[in-house]
């Protein structure tokens, strides 16, 4: 009986091998269900082409010909918009660009930044990467360096590059003359108050980073602990003390790169701007910022617990969302420099949208991309974080259908101060032109660490920097 | 005819080890040398090419202080913490063995922490204990205990004994349920000629409770030394390892090296040296434990 059962098994258990090596031999194990599609496509297209010649009549021709023209085949995208309008607009547009293509399915999947950047560097091994993503402005270098996404320079011409702002097209051209990527968005990091805060203590908008050490520490004692001047988050799980370093770098129009793309956190400008933020943490800060992240950073601002902040107009809806009676007394001014004279040189973040090398439907990316920009699409998406998301389209800015939206009438005056912060900066260590080394710098922490570093274990500023800059320096060298 | 049978037996006895066979050698076998291998080149995360470089990542590794100060800090982590869960999860057994009425409700309240993912405990206790806005910082103050809301997770002092204190909760509970089991296997009959005897309850515990149940003991502190050195999620969730690299350990070290530098070769080579350094300790207790089987036989 027992060998009659271990028989019995032994043959259920073949078959069941037997079965599953047959299913998987029946296509390559590696074939996507897009590859799949892209194969029936393929077919599809030779039958149509074929139809004619079969036929011979123009009526079959011409349906022949747009059934191969007809978009067909299975994308992912992956977005990083995890609030909610922004993710409903981008499902919406999809819907929309699917039942124009019904052929067509796109299936959208979100992830936080950081998430997504640990996601698409350990998934281009194996492959496992999107057919089209957003991304942040530092990582696209960092794509092109690892040859894993395509030039968009035939899209961009298709919708029109003149209509594109120049210098997020250039921010995305690489060395090689192409251009791996189209701005979804622009948004600067500029600087936001408290308007009833200022008033309560007689103080002005600071214009130097003397006046504005000075308008953080009255606020501070003020308020007790209530509400801080202002907080200086270095997290190592965010780039948020690089952000507020480059800052401080920018407001002198220098950068945390040099010209041969060598870290520089070792000049008099940026020992200062090091100096100044620990300073700041130490007088103005929770001592909890120390472990912030961006979402603590803003979370903190949109509570009303901080009065000086340094971001993008993102902080309007955050603010919105949590302490609506704030509403009034948020607004945002250019960033102070050192003499409180000159243009500073701001952190933009352009958010491109890139198309993997590895899709097997890059035409169906980039016709959903165009297809994006149609102002339906587009000025809904855009209004989804008023004042937040800038148009890169040069004439979404003066339509009045985007114009025509209650917070940016209301945050006119904030309107106007991101958008002269637009045309006066470049993403982090980008002010020489795109380059792996910016990206490096902005993701690897090794600022972020340096600052905590210095707080915490009391590590002088110069000794600081200087390790810092080394290990960047290692970090760009093993990029090479 | 008989040597036909005995085919059959020993090819059935494959069939039956063979998914298991299967499931060691892709889940483990592969990852294993395939990081072995990587340790020994200079292999980039996003990069395809890469070339070999002998033994240079594990100079790197072995001359840079951060893996030495992450590596003592690992040891701690793991002694403090597994000397707690043992301590809290053999008091609470004890307690619980002595209980008669109601033991199933304590028992499922006390097995909550272990009960729950630990992606939600990390975010839980990050939000409990945050600096600013956190319940228990708070209510500290509001009660007088403390004068400013304690940084349990930003100050150099604390973030790496209450991240200790949050891994013994955490991890008390296994070990209380386990030894609770063990416990109740103890016969009862020992007890009672012993009380005859007139032995005390040290006496009883040394020489009845513990002989009986130091193997299910001593297996635990083998299985749980490994996890908690090699744990990694509620370090990483709760506070990155940082601040200031205070609470770094040997896998976040690695993590970082490999994903957040993307120095995939130096960071396998890290993983090469703790599984060298986990079998020694392996293989250490498992010598102390065929000890105490031997002396129970014998």
């Amino acid at each position: 009986m027992k060998r009659k059962l271990s028989l019995l098994l032994m043959t259920a258990l073949l078959a069941t091998t037997l079965a599953a090596c047959t299913s998987s031999s029946g296509g390559d194990a590696s074939t996507t269900p897009a590859e799949t599609s892209n194969a029936a496509s393929e077919e599809k297209t030779q039958e149509a082409d074929e139809a004619p010649a079969d036929t011979g009549t123009t009526q079959e021709a011409e349906v022949a010909e747009t059934e191969a023209d007809e978009l067909e085949g299975e994308i992912t995208f992956w977005h990083s918009f995890t609030q909610g309008p922004r993710m409903e607009n981008i499902q919406a547009a999809a819907e929309a660009f699917m039942t124009d293509h019904p052929k067509v399915k796109i299936n959208i999947e979100t992830y936080s930044w950081g998430d997504f950047y640990t996601k698409w560097t350990t998934g281009l091994a194996s492959g496992n990467v999107p057919d089209m993503s957003t991304a942040r402005a530092g990582e696209v270098v960092e794509m092109i360096n690892a040859d894993a996404i395509l030039p968009l320079d035939d899209l961009i011409d298709s919708i029109g590059r003149a209509r594109f702002y120049e210098s997020p097209i250039q921010e995305m051209t690489y060395s090689d003359g192409n251009c791996y990527a189209v701005p979804i968005y622009s948004h600067a990091f500029v600087m936001w108050y408290r308007k009833d805060l200022l008033e309560k203590y007689n103080l002005e908008v600071p214009k130097t980073w003397d006046e504005f050490n000075e308008a953080a520490t009255a606020i501070t004692q003020g308020e007790n602990g209530e509400v801080y001047g202002c907080s200086v988050p270095m997290g190592t799980n965010d780039l948020y003390a690089t952000c507020f370093l480059d800052t401080y770098v920018g407001s002198n129009r220098e950068s945390l790169i040099t010209q041969d793309r060598k870290p520089n956190l070792t000049s008099p400008t940026a020992l200062e701007g090091i100096q100044y933020w620990v300073d700041m943490y130490k007088n103005n800060s929770p001592a909890d910022s120390i472990n912030f992240n961006t979402l603590d950073q803003a979370t903190l601002y949109y509570q009303g617990k901080n009065a000086f902040d340094f971001n993008s107009g993102f902080h309007i809806s955050g603010v919105e969302a949590n302490t609506p009676e704030l509403l009034d007394y948020i607004d945002c001014a250019p960033v102070p420099t050192i003499n409180g004279d000159g243009n500073p040189d701001y952190i933009v973040n352009n958010m491109p949208m890139v198309v993997w090398k590895n899709s097997a439907h890059p035409e169906i990316c980039k016709a959903f991309i165009e297809y994006f920009y149609e102002p339906d699409n587009y000025i809904p998406f855009l209004h989804s974080v008023p004042v937040g998301m800038m148009p890169a389209l040069k004439e979404i800015t003066n339509d009045p259908a985007f114009l025509n939206n209650d917070t940016i009438k209301k945050y006119q005056n904030a309107m106007e101060t991101i958008s002269d912060a637009l045309s006066h900066g470049t993403y982090i260590a980008m002010e020489y032109g795109p380059c792996v080394e910016a990206g490096i710098l902005a993701n690897q922490r090794v600022i972020e660490n340096m600052f905590q570093d210095i707080v915490l274990n009391g590590t002088p500023v110069e000794e600081a920097a200087q390790a810092a800059e080394e290990q960047l320096l290692e970090l760009f060298s093993a990029a090479e | 005819m008989r040597g036909n049978k005995k085919m059959i037996a020993s090819m059935t006895s494959w069939f039956f080890v063979l998914p298991a066979i299967l499931v060691v050698v892709l889940l483990m076998l592969y990852p294993v040398t395939s990081s072995i291998f990587y340790s020994f080149t200079n292999k980039n995360l996003i990069k395809a090419d890469f070339r070999m470089i002998g033994l240079d990542n594990y100079k790197a590794i072995l001359s840079d202080k951060s893996f030495w100060t992450a590596f003592v800090t690992n040891l701690k982590w793991t002694a403090i913490s597994l000397a707690g869960q043992l301590f809290v999860g053999f008091t609470a057994a004890l307690a619980l063995n002595r209980i008669k009425r109601g033991s199933g409700i304590y028992r499922t309240l006390l097995i909550i922490p272990w009960a729950f993912p630990s992606i939600v405990l990390a975010f839980s206790w990050k939000w409990i204990l945050n600096g600013v806005s956190g319940f228990l910082p708070n209510i500290l103050v509001k009660l007088g205990i403390c004068e400013t809301a304690p940084q349990f997770l930003s100050s150099a002092e604390l973030a790496f004994p209450t991240l200790v204190f949050l891994n013994i909760w955490f991890g008390a509970p296994l070990m209380m349920v386990n030894i609770l089991s063990a416990l109740q296997t103890v016969p009862q009959d020992q007890y009672e000629s012993a009380q005859l005897d007139g032995a005390s309850g040290i006496q009883s515990f040394c020489h009845i409770t513990f002989p009986h149940i130091r193997m299910v003991v001593g297996l635990l502190v083998v299985l749980r030394t490994i996890w908690v050195f090699n744990s990694f999620d509620i370090i990483y969730l709760i506070t990155g390892g940082g601040p200031g690299n205070k609470t770094m350990t040997v896998p976040i070290y690695a993590y970082d090296t490999g994903w957040g530098m993307r120095m995939l070769g130096k960071s396998s080579a890290v993983t090469v040296l703790l599984l060298l350094f986990l079998l020694l300790v392996c293989s250490l207790y498992f010598r102390l434990l065929n000890r105490w089987e031997k002396e129970s036989t014998s």
